[in-house]
């Protein structure tokens, strides 16, 4: 049976993220993370993907076991086999070093026809993962895709950029992002395989499983380095008006009359 | 137009490269962008500044003339027939050659959805480091500092790369375009005979844009909309008022998120940047993802509950009110005055 892929990330839950004023580094307030809005579509493109054409679909999602929930969720979704990638020395991955994990992993699973990604996850969002796995397997990757179809032994995919819509035939195997937009609906998991799911458990790749050297991942295999974060601090630099609405509203009106737009 | 052939062996090495996104007959501006900050920077380290531009025909390029007064110093084409579509792994290929070739110093792009595509494949097939969607880039003790906004509130991340080229995608919108009386130097750069120009990609055909592009970037006034307005119904107001105004409605990046409006109104690092002469903010607190990409704009007004919020503290005129019920109030008092 074919396989589709399917990386998923947890990503933490938006304004939990703040700076530490004195180790200028991030401190997260939560360590909840939620799946990662964006690859919500690459999760139901996969299931469709499943139910055309008969495909096994495996997600992989790199984290601290605090993302087991998310993959539970894919499964109950109607994926098909669980990989939680997870080991101290992943922590700090850069793009690449995150691409070179997941390429691994992939190797693995090997054949496979397709790997799908969301476009970009919300917390980094460099949208770099998925040409980055493109180039180490030396496969096709195909960005911001909006749809999928299998047509002999190849395949059509519609993507978009700035130009419109362009329509191409790629051989397998090949990596896409997908459009966050694409799907008006996202089906909800089954209740039966919410039910099923509880009883099964991921399974775990640790570095030593991908024949990784701990040079290469975490922040000892990135290249690139965050040197400092800093929050912007912003002074009061215009005027504070409060009141009741009706007064603020003429003195909008009369803010707007100057300025030409009324 | 004239230009020197030079072979992919005989390069120049140690520049810093630009990528000219040459793309359906035009240049996108954005690669003029990029060239107002690395031009500082190239200068600086006594470098040069080359575009590199990758098309079929040199001939259908629509906006030659703005190629011919753009700041680089050189520019060289690679031109083939085979260039004439987007395709990820062969214009990759190309690049992964000229860096191969010529040893560059950095190479960026701009952070198009083209340029975002290339980049890390470029930089997946040579194991180099990759900064995304740069907004400022800056020497410091000869190394080059970048920085981007980052997840949260307000936080601004400084990044280096450590490996050579030092590349990374710039923000579209974010930089000036300069130009110069002087024409860069021309170069057409000869691949060997024996590289494949094969893609695994075929492009079929190419659609043009069933729906309307907004006009968001080049709008006079903007009304925006961020999660104060609470739900998707408060926001869709926004485009009433868009119309007794005259503008165009903008949005944060959670509310694009959420499914309110399109991605295409969203404002900030990851979306459009915005100049508009009024800007009319309700309820966005002001994540620096969105402010980056409306702190130009001429006069700023903010709708919020919250005195504190860093969009109210950067506005010309801040309104401490519920945002939803002032939007109400607003459209019926313009309705009312026409």
């Amino acid at each position: 049976m074919s396989k589709v892929i399917v990386c998923i990330k947890g990503v933490p839950v938006p304004g939990a993220t703040k700076v530490d004023p004195e180790t200028h580094t991030l401190k997260r307030e939560s360590l909840e993370l939620i799946l990662n809005p964006n690859d919500k579509s690459a999760l139901e493109m996969a299931i469709r993907l499943k139910e055309t054409y008969n495909f096994k679909v495996v997600v992989i999602s790199m984290g601290p076991p605090n993302v087991i929930p998310l993959l539970k969720y894919a499964y109950a979704l109607g994926c098909d086999e669980m990989i939680l990638l997870s080991d101290k020395a992943f922590a700090g991955s850069d793009t690449l070093a995150t691409s070179l994990i997941l390429a691994k992993t992939i190797q693995k699973l090997s054949p496979y026809s397709v790997i799908l990604t969301g476009l970009k996850s919300i917390d980094g969002e460099t949208a770099q993962v998925p040409p980055e796995i493109g180039a180490l397997l030396g496969i096709p990757s195909l960005t911001n895709v909006k749809k999928l179809l299998k047509e002999n032994d190849y395949w059509i995919a519609i993507r978009e950029n700035e130009y419109g819509e362009e329509e191409l035939e790629v051989s397998e195997p090949f990596v896409a992002s997908i459009n966050p937009h694409v799907f008006d609906y996202l089906k909800p998991p089954s209740l039966k395989r919410l039910l099923e799911v509880e009883k099964k458990e991921p399974t775990v790749f640790t570095i030593s499983d991908l024949d990784l050297d701990p040079q290469q991942v975490g922040l000892n295999g990135s290249l690139t380095q965050v040197i400092e974060v800093f929050e912007k601090k912003i002074e009061t630099k215009g005027t504070i008006i409060e009141g009741n609405p009706q007064e603020l509203i003429n003195k909008l009106i009369e803010i707007l009359k100057t300025k030409d737009v009324i | 137009m004239i230009f020197e052939e030079i072979k992919l062996e005989n390069l120049d090495k140690g520049n810093i490269l630009a990528f000219g996104e040459c793309y359906q007959k035009k240049i996108h501006p954005s690669s003029f962008e990029i060239l107002t900050p690395l031009k500082e920077i190239s200068q600086s380290l006594n470098k040069k500044l080359i575009l590199v531009c990758l098309t079929n025909l040199l001939e259908e390029i629509e906006n030659l003339e703005d190629l011919k007064k753009c700041i680089a110093d050189e520019i060289w084409f690679i031109l083939n027939p085979e260039l004439k579509n987007f395709k990820d792994d062969l214009w990759a290929q190309v690049l992964v050659e000229i860096i191969k070739n010529s040893e560059p110093y950095g190479f960026f792009f701009p952070a198009t959805i083209i340029g975002m595509s290339l980049a890390p494949r470029v930089a997946g097939t040579l194991g180099l480091g990759l900064c995304a969607h740069v907004n400022s880039l800056e020497l410091k003790n000869n190394q080059i500092i970048m920085a981007r906004p980052t997840y949260g509130e307000n936080i601004i991340a400084r990044l280096i790369s450590k490996s050579i080229p030092i590349m990374a995608t710039i923000s579209v919108g974010t930089f000036p375009i300069n130009y110069k009386d002087q024409q860069p130097l021309i170069k057409k750069i000869i691949f060997p005979q024996n590289f494949c120009w094969k893609s695994k990609l075929k492009v079929r055909k190419i659609l043009p844009f069933k729906k309307k592009v907004t006009k968001l970037s080049t709008a006079k006034i903007i009304v925006a909309g961020g999660r104060g307005l609470k739900n998707k119904e408060n926001f869709q107001k926004l485009f009433e008022l868009a119309k007794l105004l005259n503008a165009e409605v903008g949005a944060t990046r959670p509310v694009c998120y959420e499914g309110w409006t399109e991605e295409d109104r969203m404002i900030g690092i990851s979306g459009i940047t915005v100049r508009p002469k009024v800007y009319l903010g309700f309820g966005i607190s002001g994540a620096l993802q969105h402010m980056v990409g409306m702190e130009n704009s001429e006069f700023i007004i903010a709708v919020n509950t919250d005195k504190e919020a860093p969009l109210v503290k950067m506005a010309n005129v801040a309104f401490i009110t519920d945002a939803p019920t002032f939007l109400d109030l607003l459209i019926e008092k313009l309705k009312a005055l026409k």
